[in-house]
């Protein structure tokens, strides 16, 4: 058996040896094979071939400063500090003997263009992550906020003045900042400082427009690029190379993004919204399942997008004061089983996120309770083409079910809140029931669609 | 490689005086001070110190290797202290230090240098290293065993 190591600290000039012989001593006692590459004060020595490392069945890194795992990539790597390994460098081999090793055979057997289209993918998928675990505390922050003001009535915050409108308000102010934040750190994460600007206004401006997190997602990467463009293109004498960070590509980018966003996104998206709602208007009259399942799928599908907006704007327009509203509760119902899902996805399927993304499923709990849809989000944005699909049918389920048992509600949000109103709710009971389903529908698919993550200590 | 470049005879000792982690540092230090291996003896110290605060340099079985890598330094070299009582040196597995091995090193060292403390650090992993520094009588032995 054979594993490879890197060992690294701060001042590299004791730890980072201490480490590489323990684990190299280690290895000898224990009958395993290991090459220790030191990355200290004299730069790396003992260096890794690449056919040193596709042999090796681990990686071990042990150390205290930022070690570049690109070398690693389709790896199983066990991430650990120096002085772990010269404390128990035996505990950390066997460890290395033990853990799951996903089978990668495949990958190395792939070409070598395919190889750079990988690594290509990778890029993208990092930006898109950087972006997505700065959002994740807005949600969770935002949303929260806003559940805690409908704890106080359903209505309450229309009291102006009342702790329960601060609360919306200031839920609403956090939730509003964060396709800034995603489109933003996209954007930083591929063309560092610069890119944060662009990045964080096409963010604002794809949730003016309407665009939802797709735009934002597409305002993201859109202004990262087109910061490492102008970079690249625009040559500027010596003197006159001081106002490139401070003025020239804040400007040239913003104007680029922004009006990429007005009229190339923005456009298109209220289009799309003005046809879905005249779609809608028309099918009022159709089968009630049929509509549920419809309703579903908008509502999931692009969460805070048009398809989703026009969804719910309908079934607001369906509401009557003093009266109760099917589509109303249709459209709740759906927009609240994409958290709820995501959220029992990160305990039944734990392998599948990331540490950082099972801690963001305690409050997808919450948000989806108070159908506060955007606590999907973070993991709909870092992984579209398996969540996305997932609430999509969960959702539908749900709208379908809610239509079915003839459950109607009063009010446009709430929540679970509003289930604890009495008579706030036709057939309560189906309407549980409804959520339940879709809640554990969405759950199993995410199950079987999404793949596993790398172990990673 | 040649160890005695870094460590001489005037920078060991094999009894030092000092009872806390602070003091021996110093009472280190000092030793190179004297021995004109430092050009600002605080600023020196004040890196050893700095990276004791990362995290204790004491890695447990009786051993600290205190380092710092700072612009107070004039040569890289090395001082070797012993203590048979013991100091409470933080270390990480919560036992008394009883090796030191306080490393200096300039802002620019010479990659000889840097190798040849690597390679003591790597040697001190070895506990019939560590055993014979314990029972060495003089300091000459000590050089001879860093030799080997």
């Amino acid at each position: 058996m054979k594993f490879v190591a890197i060992t690294s600290c701060p001042t590299g000039i004791a730890h980072t040896y201490m480490a590489a012989e323990a684990l190299e001593m280690a290895a000898k006692e224990m009958g395993v094979e290991i090459k220790v590459e030191t990355q200290g004060s004299v730069g790396a020595e003992n260096q890794l071939t690449q056919s040193d490392i596709s042999e090796a069945r681990v990686v071990i890194i042990a150390a205290d400063t930022n070690v570049s795992k690109e070398r690693f990539t389709g790896k199983t790597v066990i991430e650990v500090g120096v002085k772990d390994a010269i404390k128990d460098a035996k505990g950390l081999i066997q460890k290395a003997i033990d853990i799951k090793v996903e089978d990668k055979k495949v990958l190395s057997e792939t070409t070598e263009i395919k190889e750079e289209k990988k690594v290509e993918r990778k890029g993208v998928y990092k930006h898109l992550m950087t972006g997505v675990s700065y959002m994740i505390p807005f949600v969770a922050a935002g949303g929260i906020l806003i559940a805690l003001s409908f704890a106080f009535g359903i209505h309450a915050f229309e009291q102006e003045g009342s702790i329960a409108a601060a609360l919306k308000n200031i839920g609403g102010v956090a939730m509003g900042l964060m396709y800034p934040i995603l489109a933003g750190f996209i954007a930083f994460s591929i063309a560092d400082r610069p890119g944060l600007i662009p990045g964080m206004i096409g963010g604002m401006l794809a949730a003016t427009v309407g665009a939802g997190f797709l735009g934002g997602m597409a305002a993201g990467f859109i202004a990262g690029y087109t910061v490492l463009f102008l970079k690249k293109t625009i040559k500027l004498p010596k003197s006159l190379q001081g106002l490139m960070p401070v003025i020239i590509l804040p400007v040239l980018s913003t104007l680029v993004v922004g009006l990429v966003m007005v009229f190339i996104i923005g456009k298109p998206v209220s289009a799309i919204n003005v046809a879905m709602s005249a779609w809608l208007t028309n099918l009022s009259g159709t089968n009630a399942g049929l509509l549920g399942i419809i309703i579903g799928l908008m509502i999931a599908s692009d969460m805070g997008g048009p398809f989703n907006k026009a969804a719910y704007t309908f079934g607001v327009s369906t509401l009557v004061v003093g009266h109760t509203s099917m589509i109303m509760a249709a459209v709740m119902a759906a927009g609240m089983t994409p958290p709820l899902g995501i959220a029992l996805a990160t305990i039944i399927a734990k392998k599948k996120f990331t540490p950082e993304e099972r801690e963001a499923g305690k409050s997808a709990w919450a948000l989806g309770a108070a159908f506060i849809t955007e606590g999907a989000i973070p993991f709909a944005a870092a992984d579209p083409l398996k969540v996305i699909p997932s609430t999509m049918v969960g959702a539908a389920v749900t709208g379908a079910l809610s239509m079915i048992f003839k459950s109607a509600i009063v009010a446009p949000h709430g929540g679970i809140f509003i289930l604890l109103i009495p008579n706030a709710v036709t057939n309560l009971g189906g309407y549980v029931v409804a959520i339940v389903a879709g809640t554990i529908v969405t759950g199993l698919m995410i199950l079987l669609l999404k793949k596993d993550i790398i172990v990673e200590k | 490689m040649n160890i005695t470049e870094l460590l001489s005879v005037n920078l060991i000792k094999l009894e030092l005086n000092s009872k806390t982690k602070e003091d021996v540092v110093k009472e280190m230090a000092k030793m190179l001070d004297e021995d004109g291996k430092l050009l600002d003896s605080d600023k020196y110290i004040q890196a050893v110190m700095d990276r004791e605060k990362e995290f204790s340099t004491g890695i447990g079985m009786g051993i600290a290797i205190p380092h710092g890598k700072s612009s107070g330094v004039k040569e890289a070299s090395l001082v070797f202290g012993r203590s048979v009582e013991g100091i409470d040196y933080q270390s990480m597995d919560d036992e008394l230090a009883h090796i030191f091995f306080l490393i200096a090193v300039p802002e620019k060292s010479s990659d000889e240098h840097l190798k040849i403390l690597s390679q003591i650090s790597r040697k001190l992993m070895h506990k019939e290293l560590r055993d014979s520094l314990m029972s060495a009588k003089s300091a000459e032995e000590i050089i001879t065993l860093l030799e080997q």
